[in-house]
């Protein structure tokens, strides 16, 4: 893995049962780079994207994230190292309901040791960034779909993350919304020098990004 | 674990949150009731000694006399001779020791039923002290009497007046009232333990059925050890016989009839049902909410959670809802006992402890000590369901916990 390289998973194979999901599979992701993985509903991109983000295990292969190998990592080192290195963008947003938008951006910060003070101000300030200072306090059912979204990315970013998963980010949104979304993410890559990797089915947003990565039947195509 | 994240978590979900609490305190205020009345039924055990001022009584039952003449014994309540009484006076946890003479006098126009007492002794029905309504108590050492108020005013007897009793002459001093009185051992009659040994000791048909001597007794009221009562009891049965009555808390408690005086096993088995109902329903609610929360969870693992941190913050949500729970239960076992404190309880007094001829007006009737059900919650039972709440709630919350936390986030957060 050369020293650009922030994420690489080398022949990668998920097996449910009989079913391989994913091919043998090798990729890598540069540092700041922005990748989209595209491909029809089922061709196992999310599958991928929690096998390179080790949410998931695979049946074969290796994965290393900023240098660390993912491989044999107990379930507890990779939560603390998705903490350090990682941010997640969900389709369905995953916000906690009875928590507060600043609340939920604050959400990987709960079990470190600090005040609620710092917590507050930081996800405030990300917060700000996405312009929704002025809902810092609404629970996500006071907020619309757009809303929500930004919430999520601004949680995404609150541990200063190396890399970015998004799975299907804009898949909740209307065309309008999504496209902002899209702003955002492609901002956020250019100004802060994230990577993203992005699991999405549509080639109009595919083609923000710097690279393109075809996937079908479990296998990259290009 | 968080404070911030569950204290919103109990608050908004409120349906949860209620459901969990509700059911846990509805087992918690059922274990804090069942072992109340228990100890309430217990306590009203204990009333009819302690009202004459002993733990265990002890008389013994003989023949009945052939002739209702003069001074005899009643069959339940026959001569206890001195050396017996210096016998168990030495028992181990015997630590006061009353004596008592109850006579039945069969004069030619009436009959009396006469008690003899130490006036001095705190320990038996020198109580009476207290049950005074007019006159004066008996003191000194010449022989005096004590009527009892109904008695007195059904026979015209006056106060100052003079009875004769077994002929025997007594200036009445003063009179009592038996309905605020022990209900054992309940005479017309009081006059001081001397001359009841006088009657006693010069009447030939009382010795011709249980042969009397001056000092000899046949009524004993014994103060004791708590924790020996039971075995004194054993012991003054062995030492005096088997015709020896020997009554103790217990045996009242067992006369009480009710299901939580008959013993400790049940109130053990009715506590054991409650508690494991309230761990059943706090587990069952408590596994609903948490299998709820899947996808929770799941972000949370997703977003750098590790299992500690999942398992601290259900375990904390679980224990906060627990400890209200028990708040709740004891406050619902509060109102319960208030409202069941004012159950009357009606304790039967055996016609042995207190004979009374049945051929005499109202003589075989049952007698019975009637007292409002002496309900109230010890802090320490208190304590102890509030901290069985907090570890129903440690152990759900770890256990479920534990379980949730092992679920993979990937598996949740697939988009629908």
């Amino acid at each position: 893995m050369s020293k650009s390289t922030i994420l690489s998973g080398t022949g990668l194979s998920k097996k449910y049962g009989d079913l391989e999901v994913v091919k043998g599979v090798s990729l890598a992701i540069d540092v700041g780079e922005f990748a989209c993985l595209v491909g029809k509903s089922g061709c196992g991109k999310t599958t991928l994207l929690s096998l390179l983000s080790g949410l998931e295990k695979p049946t074969k292969g290796r994965v290393i994230l900023n240098g660390k190998e993912m491989n044999g990592a107990s379930e507890d080192v990779l939560a603390l190292f998705r903490r350090e290195n990682v941010g997640f963008i969900f389709q369905s947003f995953n916000l906690i309901p009875t928590l507060s938008a600043w609340e939920n951006v604050a959400l990987p910060l709960f079990p470190l040791k600090m005040t609620n003070e710092e917590r507050r101000k930081r996800a405030t300030e990300l917060l700000g960034k996405m312009e929704l200072g002025h809902r810092i306090e609404h629970l996500p059912s006071a907020l619309s779909g757009g809303e929500k979204q930004r919430v999520a990315i601004a949680r995404a970013l609150i541990n200063n993350p190396k890399i970015i998963f998004a799975d299907e980010p804009t898949g909740n949104l209307d065309s309008s919304t999504g496209e902002a979304i899209m702003d955002i993410l492609n901002e956020l890559h250019k100004e802060e020098g994230v990577a993203i990797l992005m699991v999405t089915h549509e080639d109009e947003l595919a083609k923000t990004a710097n690279r393109l990565i075809r996937m079908k039947d479990g296998e990259i195509m290009s | 674990m968080n404070l911030r994240y569950m204290m919103k978590e109990l608050y908004y979900q409120k349906r949860r949150t209620v459901t969990s609490i509700l059911g846990l305190s509805i087992g918690i205020a059922l274990l804090i009731i069942l072992n109340s009345l228990s100890s309430a039924y217990r306590q009203a055990a204990h009333v009819p000694l302690k009202e004459i001022g002993a733990d265990i009584t002890v008389q013994r039952s003989g023949d009945v006399p052939k002739e209702l003449v003069g001074a005899v014994f009643p069959c339940s309540a026959v001569t206890i001779h001195k050396e017996e009484v210096e016998k168990v006076q030495k028992l181990s946890g015997v630590r006061g020791i009353g004596a008592g003479l109850l006579l039945w006098v069969f004069d030619p126009n009436r009959a009396w039923i006469v008690l003899g007492i130490e006036k001095d002794n705190s320990i038996g029905p020198s109580l009476l002290r207290s049950s005074v309504t007019e006159g004066r108590f008996l003191e000194g050492s010449k022989p005096e009497a004590l009527v009892e108020q109904a008695y007195a005013r059904q026979f015209g007897i006056k106060l100052n007046g003079t009875i004769s009793v077994a002929d025997h002459k007594f200036p009445v001093v003063g009179f009592v009232d038996a309905s605020r009185a022990a209900k054992i051992a309940v005479a017309n009659v009081y006059l001081p333990l001397k001359e009841a040994e006088d009657l006693a000791a010069s009447s030939k048909q009382l010795q011709s059925v249980s042969p009397y001597a001056p000092g000899d007794v046949n009524l004993l009221f014994i103060k004791a050890d708590q924790e020996k009562i039971t075995l004194l009891a054993s012991e003054m049965k062995s030492l005096l016989g088997n015709k020896a009555t020997v009554a103790t808390p217990d045996s009242f408690l067992k006369l009480l009839g009710s299901l939580f005086a008959l013993s400790d096993k049940f109130t053990l088995a009715a506590s054991l049902i409650a508690i494991i109902v309230a761990v059943l329903i706090a587990f069952k609610t408590m596994a609903g909410n948490v299998a709820e929360r899947a996808r929770e969870i799941g972000v949370l693992k997703a977003v750098g959670w590790t299992n500690r941190n999942v398992v601290s913050q259900l375990m904390s949500e679980s224990v906060i809802q627990c400890f209200l729970a028990g708040i709740l239960g004891l406050l619902i076992a509060l109102v319960a006992s208030f409202g069941l404190s004012f159950m009357k309880v009606n304790i039967p007094i055996p016609w042995e402890m207190s004979p009374n001829p049945h051929f005499l007006p109202g003589g075989g009737d049952q007698i019975f000590k009637t007292l409002r059900l002496p309900v109230h919650i010890p802090w320490n039972l208190a304590f102890f369901a509030i901290l069985l709440s907090i570890i129903i709630g440690g152990m759900t919350g770890g256990l479920l916990g534990r379980h949730i936390s092992k679920i993979k986030p990937s598996e949740v957060l697939r988009h629908e």
